[in-house]
């Protein structure tokens, strides 16, 4: 077992240093430079600067040095722990991050926790429905929630239930009711997902033969769904939460810009515009790590929830 | 010519005071009975920073000079309906008939809210810094161009020498971009006052600024030195002001109209459905022109390229109809551009006759050129079509709209898509037929920085115009500069509308407007001359949300 994990440990160190390069490169082969897009983001075009003014700014930055000093340089940090200092807001990178992840934490945990509840509850009721009628309804209506752009998903809640009925506020940070419907808006395709996932499988759990035998037996469509059904479904659902991981990373760039929200979302893609490398960099190595942390556990789990994985394995 | 505007101060106090007492004005007629009550926190919602700065010196992000003028104070002040210099920290000074030598006498009794008192070496400091931000100050750049010195004469008394004319160096004193900051301030690094770390002598104090996320002010208490353009002569209304930043315009709308915000200071125009629906829940809408380059187009003369032609640059300045251009992109009654400047920049002169639509001038013009329509009805000579590049970073409406303006002649406008940077190189390589121009300053010498070869290198200025045509636009720009006397800078100003317009050195697109949502709590809301907001005399009415 200590192999094992020390085998995935590894492995996701790989994939961490191998999307810090990737980004790195991208990032450096975007044209124009993080200097020039600072200048040029507003009134003043940079190219009224003359060459030396240019060249002392790029300087400071450590910008006129050969691609892979850089790289070199920066990588030799990081293996210090030290994100460097943001181009564009004079700030340590560390700091940005310490300041923004909390936000982003809340409100993909919500998001997270939201989507389970609600996608699990949804296929339960898509399977367990007495009426035929409602379980075919209810089977369709999650591809047309996945099919929903999130921004206009968006843009609806804070319509309806910020400006129209008042219930929570439609921007900021602060406080918990300020998360609900960012969280909804980013939980809605998930579960929808989820829900799918879910109703399929168990679907198939409930055509095996034992499933026959256990209501043969005299238990209730809603208990074979509970004990039988969900069980046997639930590794294919752990194994998309390690996914929807990522994607939540993803929805969180336009829930937070959407909602005027702090996080991390919001401030990556912030960095892009600016080529802000060293804040990039920070915010993809962190999403990276929390995707590859999520996949490790559940490989662990995984073999908790269906002991056929760990039989596979000592018998391959 | 000498000017001397001491005891001008008195006179504008005595006026100020007065008109309080009539109580008339822009209170709003909901409160015309009522005095200003002291208390609240304004709460304005920007769309964006993007510059992530707040030092004024260094700031060019327009709504962070917004935000700069209710911390910082500067020598003068500029009258937004005359365009007038008035005193300020400056209670007067005299200009060398050779506009290379200014001096100041200081208000007595101003100080900083860290109690440092605001003097003659604190001036020093201030231009003497701001001058040595060299790029990082790229407005001050060129506010401060040919900058020599300042000297501090007594302690109330500052002298600032200059190598070369710079007549626009008042109105400069007036911006934001050369407000006094504390002399520790300067102690601090660029990069730590640019995140916060400044202190200044105007009516609110910075707390907290995370750029693009909140800023946040509070009253000075002790504040008594607004300039004469401010009804209220202490300590402003607001307790606070809190600066938020909201991105999709329906959400910023949203949230006036539901209360959570008092103030919407987008950068793009509200449009005209948001505005009805503003103005139906009670608030009110208020805008002022930009000062300075009105939003334009500037053509690559480099020979070869088809606007090389004189012709063809007239007929393209007759093909733009400006009126339609105002009315739907914008809105009817949206201000119809006259000139390369606003109309709010001091020396506007309108150009309308030169700037009508006329497609049957420009079809006679083009045909003289050579550029004979074909069948697929574009124009041809020599068999090559003919087509303007045209990079943009998004096709707007906008552009949409000159682009089939121009094709009803059988001009190809070419609207190449293309990344902000990407753009930058395309205008700094010559690689582009119309590139864009715009700039806020409410000094007309500002267009100097996109046209003039002598002081500008962008691509603007650098393609923009062949060598006869350069050498008489320097002329002029250096002719406006020159002498601080309001009919010779006049005259050359006037001129130079009248040259680039004619000469097709530029096309004037449209004014820009900054629009301000306003909630129907907020009273005695002001512009400064540069459409940037003043709290001075703001407050607010009703119940405290």
């Amino acid at each position: 077992m200590t192999r094992y994990v020390l085998g995935r440990v590894a492995t996701a160190l790989g994939a961490l240093w191998a999307v810090y390069t990737v980004t790195f490169v991208v990032l450096y082969l975007l044209p124009g430079d993080p200097v020039t897009m600072l200048l040029a983001a507003g009134d003043v075009p940079a190219e009224n600067l003359s060459a030396e003014h240019l060249a002392g700014l790029k300087s400071q930055y450590g910008l006129d040095q050969p691609i892979h000093d850089q790289y070199a340089h920066h990588l030799w940090r990081l293996a210090h722990l030290d994100l460097g200092e943001s181009f564009s807001r004079n700030v340590p990178v560390s700091e940005l991050l310490a300041d923004r992840l909390g936000p982003t934490l809340a409100l993909g945990s919500l998001a997270i926790l939201l989507a389970v509840v609600g996608g699990g509850a949804f296929a339960f009721l898509a399977v367990a429905a007495r009426s035929g009628r409602v379980r075919d309804l209810l089977r369709r209506l999650p591809a047309a929630a996945v099919s929903l752009p999130p921004f206009f998903v968006g843009l609806l809640l804070i319509q309806v239930f910020a400006f129209r009925l008042g219930w929570f506020p439609a921007i900021g940070s602060d406080g918990g009711r300020t998360l609900i419907l960012p969280a909804l808006m980013m939980a809605l395709p998930a579960a929808a997902m989820l829900a799918q996932v879910l109703t399929r499988s168990l679907d198939s759990t409930l055509a095996e033969p034992y499933v026959v035998t256990a209501r043969a037996k005299g238990l209730s469509r809603t208990a074979v769904v509970t004990r039988h059904g969900l069980r046997n479904a639930a590794p294919a659902a752990v194994n998309l939460s390690g996914l929807l991981l990522g994607a939540t990373v993803a929805e969180a760039v336009v829930a937070e810009t959407l909602f005027s929200r702090d996080g991390l979302g919001r401030l990556a893609h912030e960095a892009v515009l600016d080529q802000d490398i060293p804040v990039v960099q920070a915010v993809v190595l962190v999403a990276g790590a929390a995707v590859a942390l999520i996949n490790l556990v559940v490989d662990l789990i995984h073999p908790l929830l269906d002991p056929r994985v760990v039989a596979a394995r000592r018998a391959g | 010519m000498s000017s001397h505007a001491k005891g001008h101060i008195r006179t504008l106090s005595l006026v100020a005071v007065l008109s309080l007492v009539a109580c008339d004005g822009d209170a709003g007629k909901t409160a015309q009975d009522s005095l200003p009550t002291t208390g609240g926190t304004l709460r304005v919602a920007f769309w964006d920073d993007a510059q992530r700065c707040v030092d004024p010196n260094q700031v060019y992000w327009i709504e962070t000079r917004s935000v700069d003028r209710q911390i910082a104070d500067s020598l003068t002040d500029q009258d937004p309906a005359t365009g007038a210099i008035v005193p300020w920290l400056a209670t007067g000074w005299t200009v060398s008939d050779d506009a290379r030598q200014y001096t100041f006498d200081l208000r007595h009794g101003v100080t900083f809210s860290d109690g440092a008192p605001l003097d003659a070496p604190a001036v020093k400091t201030a231009f003497d810094a701001t001058f040595a931000l060299g790029a990082k100050s790229v407005l001050g750049l060129t506010y401060l161009a040919g900058y020599a010195s300042t000297t501090v004469v007594d302690q109330d008394t500052v002298t600032v020498r200059f190598d070369r004319p710079n007549a626009a160096f008042l109105q400069a004193t007036s911006t934001t971009t050369l407000a006094i900051l504390s002399p520790a301030s300067y102690r601090e690094t660029p990069e730590r006052r640019c995140a916060g770390r400044i202190v200044a002598s105007g009516p609110f104090v910075l707390d907290e600024f995370t750029a693009g996320k909140k800023v946040h002010l509070t009253r000075r208490k002790d504040y008594a030195w607004p300039s004469p353009l401010v009804r209220n002569r202490g300590a402003a209304h607001l307790d606070a002001i809190t600066f938020s930043y909201i991105k999709e315009a329906s959400v910023r709308v949203g949230s006036l109209t539901s209360a959570a915000i008092d103030v919407v200071w987008p950068r793009e125009p509200i449009s005209e459905p948001d505005q009805n629906l503003i103005r139906r829940t009670g608030g009110r809408i208020e805008s002022r022109p930009l000062p300075g380059v009105s939003y334009q187009l500037v053509p690559n003369v480099t020979s070869g390229r088809p606007l090389a032609d004189l012709r063809v640059r007239q007929a393209v300045q007759k093909l733009i109809d400006r009126e339609t251009y105002a009315a739907t992109v914008y809105w009817p009654g949206y201000p119809v551009v006259a000139s390369v400047f606003d109309s709010t920049t001091p020396y506007f002169t309108a150009q309308a006759a030169a700037l009508a639509h006329d497609p049957d001038g420009a079809s006679r013009l083009l045909d003289e050129a050579g550029w004979l329509l074909g069948p697929d009805g574009y124009r041809y000579r020599d068999g090559r079509k003919l087509t303007l590049l045209d990079p943009v970073t998004a096709a707007l409406p906008g552009d949409q709209l000159i682009q089939d303006q121009m094709r009803r002649a059988g001009i190809e406008l070419r609207l190449m898509v293309v990344t902000a940077a990407k753009r930058v190189d395309l205008f700094a390589a010559g690689d582009f037929d119309l590139a864009l121009a715009f700039l806020t300053r409410a000094d007309p010498s500002v267009l100097g920085s996109a046209l003039d070869q002598a002081v500008s290198k962008q691509g603007t200025a650098r393609y923009s115009q062949d060598p006869a045509t350069a050498a008489k636009v320097s002329a002029l720009f250096a002719q406006g500069l020159q002498s601080i006397d309001p009919a010779q800078r006049g005259r050359a100003y006037a001129e130079l509308q009248r040259y680039v317009v004619e000469t097709g050195v530029s096309f004037p697109v449209c004014e820009r407007v900054q629009t301000v949502g306003l909630s129907p709590r907020v009273q005695g809301f002001a512009f400064t001359s540069e459409a940037f907001l003043r709290t001075n005399d703001l407050w607010l009415s009703g119940p405290d949300s």
